[in-house]
């Protein structure tokens, strides 16, 4: 009790004792504002890496894919972990070659053309959410064109060709005349492009730049792919129906999303699809269904991966790099543990005869170590505390605490146009917080044992003689 | 009942070594005054200390009701130093953060953990008070010592030997400090609670002081003997 006692009135009365609350709190603020933003960053790059990725996907490892995709959805569907599924998309992912005519020069682009039944695709997530028109709009999962769209394609479609003349041989393997694909009949499908895919930024004289779209809806590009059971080159032109805009350059510059079905028809996979994409009602369970999945499909056949495990490398490297910057950040909390060693040093000497007086009057070598261990901790404690406070404070109000930096600056503190977000990102962790608090706390008890020691093993006579 | 035999104690600074007690034999009686007396730095204190089991002697020893104390181990003095002797320093020695009362309560605190302090507090709280009120010092429970004079800080601090109802007080030099007046309130207090029984040990410089007091011994070459002055004897009848 009387340890207690003491060490709360040594810190009342102990100005210098503050020096150790302030350097344990901002040490601890800083850790757990750090933190918050690494966190809010790993959260959005999280999002950003599950992008286009389905929670988990189940891909033939077969050029031509596997059959019976309905048949495949049906078997997870029944399979014991068929009742953590929420949707299921079947895809077809193939190479293939983009080309289109922009101001009289030829485009060509390498893509990785994927079809997809729009409806189901975007329930799956990290599909619908990232389409848009070319005024920036979002636009709906569909692979239809707008009327706006609809009316360029009419207006710039090269009149109806003659028929071709009758008896003229068109013999076998010959491809047929490209202008024969473009006839009233003929109904074009829409593909919808990777944002990156149909513009570029010009800049400028004055330093700034503007968007230009090479390709805009209603616009017709050519895509050229591998047959899905040989490799005979088949090609087929398309109407831009709308963008793909993840802000992810690997997506955006390289996906080519096109009609599920009409993709089967181009390569010649009838009733045949490359992967399912899968999307869980409970993520938590995605282990689970992978092992589950993996009984179900041989491994020889198919690869059943989380996002996560496509992801793997960059994940990891995020995780690395937030586990790096906690422990060069902790070393400010040793900095404090440093502060209160010296601290504490000074106020034992100057306690000396207090001590003295304490084990004259029976207290025992482990009740005066208590005293100034327990001071160290109630120091630790209020540091921690506040700390705590001040950190969340700052997190929560990092925004307009940026606001108001850049404001007096004149420039921006926090560059959106690097990261493309619109707020710096936040996310507080409650098992983070108490983490630093442990580890804050703990610093400050191991720093005060070694004045701790030294005050409890003081002789009673000589630390009362002690002038 | 406190018993001193042939107590040998120096004290070693690099290489010089002070002999300071040479062979000290005193026996105090149970419910005795006694005061000791003696030049500055004759080692009064040094045997005060090790009376009251602060220290430890070369050689010789001291022993408590019959028991051998300065042989015990610590957790065993530290409880002796708690409960059965109490300290009266020359320069009173409270604890500066702490009031007047806590100031008292402290030897209670210490002897007891936190859960057996919170039961018995109010008893004890109570206790304090009524010694406080002995000392006559009721009416500065909550001052801090700094806000104390000098007879205060001592009334003070004899209250909180006391709390612990010791067997023997121990007082260095409980007077040295204070005015004569001052000096003799507080001389009355000790001769008020020796005559309800207490073993009272004082040292002091002060010749007049031991005129109230049982018996009167020197401390001189490190050796105790029996005052040679014949007007001290005359001050010491019970010797
Ligand atoms: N820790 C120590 N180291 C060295 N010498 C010491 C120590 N403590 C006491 N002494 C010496 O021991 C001698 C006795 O000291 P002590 O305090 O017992 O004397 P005293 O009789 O109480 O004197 P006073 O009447 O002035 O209080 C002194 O000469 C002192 O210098
Ligand atoms: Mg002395």
């Amino acid at each position: 009790m009387y340890k207690l006692l003491l060490g709360w009135r040594y810190l009342k009365t102990r100005y210098l004792a503050l020096v150790c609350v302030i350097s344990v709190m901002l040490g601890v603020a800083t850790l757990i504002v750090v933190n918050g933003v690494m966190a809010g960053f790993q959260t959005k790059l999280r999002d950003r890496l599950h992008g286009v990725l389905a929670d988990i996907t189940v891909e033939g490892l077969e050029f031509e894919g596997f059959h019976n995709p309905e048949a495949q959805m049906a078997r997870i569907a029944a399979s014991p972990v068929g009742k953590y599924v929420a949707v299921m998309s079947p895809t077809i992912e193939s190479p293939a070659m983009l080309q289109y005519q922009f101001r009289g020069a030829t485009i060509t682009k390498m893509v990785k053309l994927i079809g997809v039944d729009a409806q189901s695709r975007a329930a799956i997530g990290g599909f619908s959410e990232y389409l848009q028109d070319n005024d920036g709009k979002p636009r709906p999962a569909s692979f239809e064109l707008s009327d706006a769209a609809k009316f360029r394609l009419d207006a710039f479609r090269a009149p109806t060709p003659p028929a071709p003349l009758e008896g003229l041989p068109t013999g076998p393997g010959e491809p047929p005349a490209p202008d024969n694909w473009i006839h009233e009949e003929k109904k074009i499908t829409g593909a919808i492009l990777g944002h990156g895919l149909a513009h570029f930024r010009q800049p400028k004289p004055d330093g700034s730049s503007v968007e230009v779209y090479t390709a805009e809806p209603g616009d017709i590009v050519t895509i050229v792919c591998p047959g899905g059971g040989k490799l005979t080159p088949e090609f087929d032109r398309f109407a831009v129906a709308g963008y793909f805009r993840s802000e992810m350059s690997e997506y955006d510059c390289g996906l080519v999303f096109v009609p599920f079905d009409h993709l089967q028809r181009l390569r010649g996979m009838q009733d045949r699809a490359t992967a399912i994409q899968i999307k869980l009602t409970d993520y938590s369970k995605a282990r689970l269904v992978v092992a589950e999945l993996k009984n179900i499909f041989s491994p020889h056949l198919y690869a059943v991966q989380t996002w996560e495990d496509k992801q793997g490398p960059v994940l990891a490297a995020i995780e690395i790099e937030r586990g790096i910057l906690n422990v060069l950040l902790f070393l400010i909390v040793g900095v404090a543990g440093f502060g209160i060693l010296a601290v504490f040093s000074m106020i034992v000497v100057e306690k000396t005869r207090d001590i003295g007086i304490l084990k004259a009057l029976g207290a025992s070598n482990a009740g005066v170590l208590g005293i100034f261990l327990g001071y160290g901790l109630l120091l630790g404690t209020v540091g921690d505390v506040l700390g705590t406070g001040l950190g969340l404070t700052i997190t929560s109000y990092l925004n307009e605490i940026e606001a108001f930096l850049s404001s007096l600056s004149g420039q921006h503190v926090f560059n959106r146009q690097v990261y493309n977000f619109a707020t710096i990102p936040v996310d507080i962790r409650v098992s983070n917080v108490v983490w630093v608090n442990i580890g804050a706390i703990a610093v400050a008890a191991a720093f005060s044992l070694i004045p701790a020691f030294k005050a409890a093993r003081m002789q009673p006579v000589r630390a009362l003689r002690f002038e | 009942m406190l018993e001193a035999i042939n107590l040998h104690k120096s004290y070693r600074r690099d290489a010089v070594s002070v002999s300071v007690l040479r062979g000290v034999d005193l026996a105090v009686r149970e419910g005795e005054f006694l005061s000791v007396i003696g030049a500055s730095g004759s080692g009064k204190s040094t045997l005060l200390h090790l009376l009251g089991a602060l220290d430890t002697p070369d050689t010789g020893e001291v022993r408590f009701e019959g028991r051998r104390v300065d042989t015990l181990p610590a957790r065993d003095r530290e409880r002796l130093r708690n409960q059965s002797v109490g300290f009266v320093f020359q320069f009173y020695h409270l604890l500066p953060e702490l009031t007047a009362l806590e100031n008292v309560l402290m030897p209670a605190m210490i002897s007891r953990g936190i859960l057996r302090w919170l039961g018995t507090r109010g008893a004890v709280r109570k206790q304090a008070m009524d010694l406080l009120d002995r000392v006559g010092l009721s009416h500065r429970l909550h001052h801090r010592p700094r806000e104390l004079s000098g007879g205060e800080l001592q009334r003070a601090s004899i209250a909180r030997a006391l709390i612990m109802n010791p067997k023997v007080l121990l007082a260095d030099e409980p007077t040295g400090n204070l005015d004569e007046g001052t000096g003799a309130g507080i001389l009355t207090l000790l001769r008020g609670l020796h005559s309800d029984g207490l073993t009272i040990v004082m040292v002091t410089h002060n010749l007049e002081l031991t005129l109230s007091t049982d018996r009167v011994v020197r401390l001189a070459a490190g050796r105790v003997e029996t005052p040679s002055n014949p007007s001290l004897r005359l001050l010491s009848p019970a010797c």
